[in-house]
């Protein structure tokens, strides 16, 4: 076989492994700032495995849609995470253009998560679908601007390329960097449902958005949208690292290093922005994601009429 | 440098003086003590008898002789009437005001000198920012509701007006990109001098701004809100001293642009700008001439009216150019008889609406005769000056490449006429129920300044003298206006 | 240099747009500030001269001292409600300044192939003129306008930067000292109209009109 293809062969699978992981370091982070020894780093884990040997209902007025949407959501993702580069490894698919193909996955995913929301018939799950589309919606040109305007900076179209064209050599390029990856957060933070857009840890119904869309689910539906949201977040975590990644040099130890070190200050990132922070009122929402839009949009102006 | 002692640096130290020194009468003394100073050495500069030199950023040329002169005079009877006015009884909040107007007064005159004088772009800025800083005070001198909304509305407005001028003024640098006048430090005669090599689109651009940005200083439509309410809650002294000099410093910026972009290929924009300006002003003031209930209001329409005739002269050019000039020291003349008498019958009817004040002709004789033959002398009627200036204005217009305009101008000026004709004399001669108990009118120093004024008028239009008119012609030698 | 230092002004610009509280502006004045300090600075990084760093170091002095405290010291006597109440909904005035910042680019793109100019100072200077204005239009609190005012004032700097006037350092240092009496009298007047009025927004200000 083809080095290539292995190489991204086992790219895939440790996002797959590891995806859960990282989701357990957010909640232990979670837990060491409000002062509790919260549940151990490998929960999540523990907590699908549970869910497997479970039960699987659907409820009695759903079509076919629900039970086919979380295997779509799963492999659409699946798929997506083929596309990211980790590390210096090009990926399983990679071709000129795959940013829209990207993007438009986890559109498919989202929407089919939608329709099986609305197709379960209860207005609970109806309100998180209206939310929901809402905020996508928002949080859409986000991803446009900020990848789109390093990708025409550096002319090619596709992930891996733009990754690796990100060399950090002058200052105006660093800050043009750390202004897209706090872009990049903040879409993180939307995309993944994370405060302060939703809570994750809430169940009251008028505060839900993401959880209430699964929460008639159960057994290997529910396994299968838990995985395929920790490996949402994931595949944001590493498009924020891949920022800061040397790829002008082709060190794998140190490769390794920034990785590990980046999805530890990530995820404390993430932790303490989720703590610190409070749910900003619905009505804000979309004025917090076109506050992002619009930091992309700056980047992309200046650094179009500096070219 | 005598020059410069006498006219900026002078009345700054005095200013500081009347900040320490308590007592109103030596503040007055000083003040008047500096005043005729002014006078007299503008009036030297003006007759040629005496010329001085000024340093850096400061130059004097026939405009800004003219100007200053009209200046000091303005100043000059302020000054003078300031003592029995600050004696009149206000309410106890506005006691506390009283020692800081003689200092803002000599602060005024600073910064306007320095503004007429001035011979760069920047140092002009700086003065007229700080000609605004010094009058907004003295408009609350009232301290009630509405002096005070009065003063932040003209504050504010007009700083963002002269935020805008600045704008204009950068602009102005910009067009100078590339061209010998780069690194000249916007010198006005460097500018003048070499005007055609300036960048076209940064000119008009420059000239928008500017004029916008002073138009609300000058008081002309569409900006003209902040500097009504202001000469109508402010004192009277104090709106005879604006309507007088402070619409002239802010002019004097417009003109020097003007003078600028004679010279290259936007001057028809700018005299279109220009005559536009002085339509919309002359238009804002017809309206409001219809509905008038307030008589201080309507003197600062009335101002509105005039400066827009000016500018639109000025816009027209030849002749009108000529009357424009002269209608400056006529207008100023006169608006500060017609202040100094609003502000007697506001203290004797304690209002300012036209339906209180009652046949006044009646109860205080001195001040109606005079704020009637002032109201004569500021609508044109002969021997007062503003007829002459008048007539050379709608000969120029009629003459000029623009006669449709001297139709609107005649239409406005009409009814400005004879509604504020009807306000009047419905003050001065209608019969109202005497509740009020007037006491009898003594004849005080502001009858005295106003039938010196008007005397003063009458001479100078009549007699004509003839240093006024070759200064005059020296002006528009210098616009390039060719007679 | 002065390509980081305009996209951070123009990001502070976008806060102002988007922020509820109050306190928030006067935050926005002081980061403005500092960054038209040091971008006075940058030519003197290597040639360092005394007569040269008076004008930095007053421009830190005032922008970000005095005139900062000054208002802060105003939002704590007259006890400002601390949140701003807008006029049209917060969503399109963030969208009405992003539409502007847009144009404003594309139009200096076009003049700069005509006159030479730095792009970037330019344009960031002029949309903060025009978010200055935005903020005096449609925002309702009185002391809110004081500091839309003073955005204005710190774009019209950071646009005469860009077009590398030679302003005389005479010039510049009465510039800064007439925004600063400005702000101080802005602030008396403030003083008075909240003890004269009840509130201090610019719907009680109407007894003026014709």
């Amino acid at each position: 076989m083809d080095i290539k293809i292995l190489q991204g062969i086992i790219s895939l699978i440790i996002i797959l492994i590891l995806a859960p992981l990282f989701a357990g370091l957010v909640n232990k982070q979670k837990a060491i700032l409000t002062g509790r020894v919260g549940a151990p780093i490998l929960q999540p884990y523990y907590e699908l495995i549970k869910l497997i040997k479970k039960e699987t209902i659907n409820a009695s007025s759903s079509s076919f849609i629900s039970r086919v949407s979380p295997i779509i959501n799963l492999t659409s993702l699946i798929i997506a995470a083929a596309i990211l580069p980790v590390g210096f490894w090009k990926p399983l698919i990679s071709f000129n253009g795959d940013i829209i193909l990207f993007a438009y996955i986890l559109g498919l995913a989202r929407f089919f998560q939608i329709l099986a929301a609305m197709d379960i018939g209860s207005s609970f799950e109806g309100m998180g679908a209206s939310r929901e589309a809402t905020f996508a919606l928002f949080a859409e040109p986000i991803f446009f601007f900020t990848i789109g305007s390093i990708s025409f900076l550096s002319g090619y179209t596709s992930i891996y390329d733009i990754y690796h064209s990100i060399q950090l050599t002058n200052i105006s390029y660093e800050v043009f960097i750390v202004i897209c990856s706090i872009s990049v957060f903040m879409l993180a933070v939307t995309e993944c449902s994370r405060m302060p857009i939703d809570d994750p840890n809430t169940h009251l119904e008028l505060t839900m958005i993401h959880e209430v869309m699964i929460l008639d689910n159960s057994g290997i539906d529910l396994f299968l949208y838990q995985y395929s949201s920790y490996i949402k977040l994931f595949i944001y975590a590493i498009l924020e690292i891949s920022f800061f990644y040397p790829f002008s040099q082709q060190s794998y130890i140190l490769g390794i290093i920034i990785f590990i070190t980046g999805s530890l200050a990530l995820s404390f990132t993430l932790g303490v922005v989720e703590t610190i922070t409070s749910r900003y009122k619905m009505k804000n929402i979309p004025q917090y994601l076109l506050f992002a839009t619009a930091i992309g949009i700056l980047n992309l102006l200046i650094y179009t009429f500096t070219k | 440098m005598f020059g410069l002692f006498i006219f900026i640096l002078l009345p700054l130290f005095s200013a500081v003086i009347c900040y320490f020194i308590k007592n109103l009468k030596i503040q007055y003394g000083i003040s008047l003590l500096v005043a005729i100073l002014h006078l007299s050495l503008s009036l030297f500069v003006f007759l040629g008898i005496y010329h001085i030199q000024l340093p850096t950023f400061f130059s004097i040329d026939s405009l800004s002789k003219f100007f200053l002169l009209i200046l000091s005079n303005v100043y000059f009877w302020t000054v003078l009437v300031s003592n029995s006015y600050l004696k009149r009884p206000v309410i106890p909040k506005a006691e506390g005001g009283k020692k800081y107007y003689y200092m803002l007064l000599n602060f005024y005159l600073t910064s306007n000198s320095a503004a007429m004088l001035s011979d760069h772009f920047g140092m002009y800025w700086v003065a007229a920012e700080a000609t605004t800083l010094s009058v907004a005070p003295l408009i609350y001198f009232y301290r009630n509701e509405e002096a005070l909304e009065a003063m932040w509305k003209y504050l504010f407005l007009v700083s963002i007006g002269i935020a805008f001028a600045f704008i204009g003024i950068l602009f102005l640098t910009l067009s100078a990109k590339g061209t010998t006048l780069e690194g000249k430090q916007l010198f006005f005669w460097e500018f003048i001098r070499n005007a055609k090599q300036l960048n076209p689109i940064w000119i008009k651009a420059s000239f928008i701004f500017i004029f916008v940005g002073l138009s609300t200083k000058i008081g002309i439509a569409p900006m003209h809100s902040g500097d009504i309410d202001a000469t109508s809650n402010a004192p009277s002294p104090i709106a005879a001293l604006m309507s007088g000099s402070l619409r002239l410093t802010a002019l004097i910026g417009v003109m020097r642009i003007f003078q600028i972009i004679r010279q290259t290929s936007s001057y028809e924009f700018a005299r279109t700008l220009l005559v536009i300006g002085g339509l919309l002003s002359l238009f804002a003031a017809f309206v409001y001439m219809f509905k008038v209930n307030n008589f201080k209001r309507m003197l600062a329409y009335s101002s509105v009216e005039h400066l827009g005739l000016i500018l639109l002269s000025v816009g027209i050019g030849g002749l009108a150019f000529v009357g424009a000039m002269y209608h400056t020291v006529y207008n100023s003349i006169t608006k500060i008889v017609l202040f100094l008498m609003a502000g007697n019958i506001h203290r004797h009817y304690k209002s300012r609406e036209i339906d209180k004040v009652n046949s006044a002709l009646n109860i205080i004789p001195k001040t109606s005769w005079l704020f009637l033959i002032a109201y004569l002398a500021i609508s044109g009627i002969p021997p007062f000056g503003i007829f002459f200036s008048e007539i050379k204005i709608f000969e120029g217009i009629l003459f000029s490449d623009k006669p449709y305009v001297l139709g609107f101008v005649m239409f406005f000026l009409l009814f400005i006429f004879v509604n504020m004709g009807k306000a009047i004399f419905t003050m001065l001669y209608k019969n109202g129920d005497n509740q009020i108990n007037h006491s009898a009118e003594r004849f005080e120093i502001t009858h005295l300044n106003a039938i010196i004024l008007l005397i003063l008028l009458i001479i100078i239009s009549v007699v004509s003298p003839d240093i006024l008119y070759v200064n005059i012609i020296n002006i528009t030698k210098d616009f390039g206006l060719n007679l | 240099m002065e390509n980081v230092l305009s996209i951070l002004f123009c990001l502070s610009l976008f806060y102002v747009a988007v922020t509820w509280r109050v306190k928030a502006y006067v935050t926005v004045l002081r980061f403005q500030g500092l960054i038209l300090a040091v971008l006075l600075m940058i030519p003197f990084i290597y040639h360092f001269s005394i007569f040269g760093i008076i004008l930095p170091f007053t421009l830190l002095l005032v922008k970000v001292f005095l005139i900062p405290r000054y208002i802060n010291k105003i939002i704590l006597d007259l006890d400002v409600k601390r949140r701003i109440e807008p006029t049209i909904q917060q969503m399109f005035f963030l969208l009405l300044v992003i539409v502007s910042m847009i144009i404003i680019f594309l139009v200096s793109n076009i003049i700069s192939q005509k006159t030479p100019l730095d792009v970037i100072p330019f344009a960031s200077g002029f949309s903060a003129i025009i978010v200055g204005i935005y903020i005096i239009m449609f925002r309702k609190k009185l002391i809110i306008h004081v500091c839309g005012f003073l955005i204005l004032e710190n774009g019209i700097f950071l646009f005469s930067s860009a077009v590398a006037s030679e302003f005389p350092m005479m010039i510049e240092i009465g510039i800064l000292l007439d925004v600063f009496v400005v702000v101080f009298l802005m602030g008396i007047a403030l003083n008075k109209i909240s003890s004269t009025f009840e509130g201090f927004e610019v719907t009680h200000l109407g007894r003026l009109k014709d």
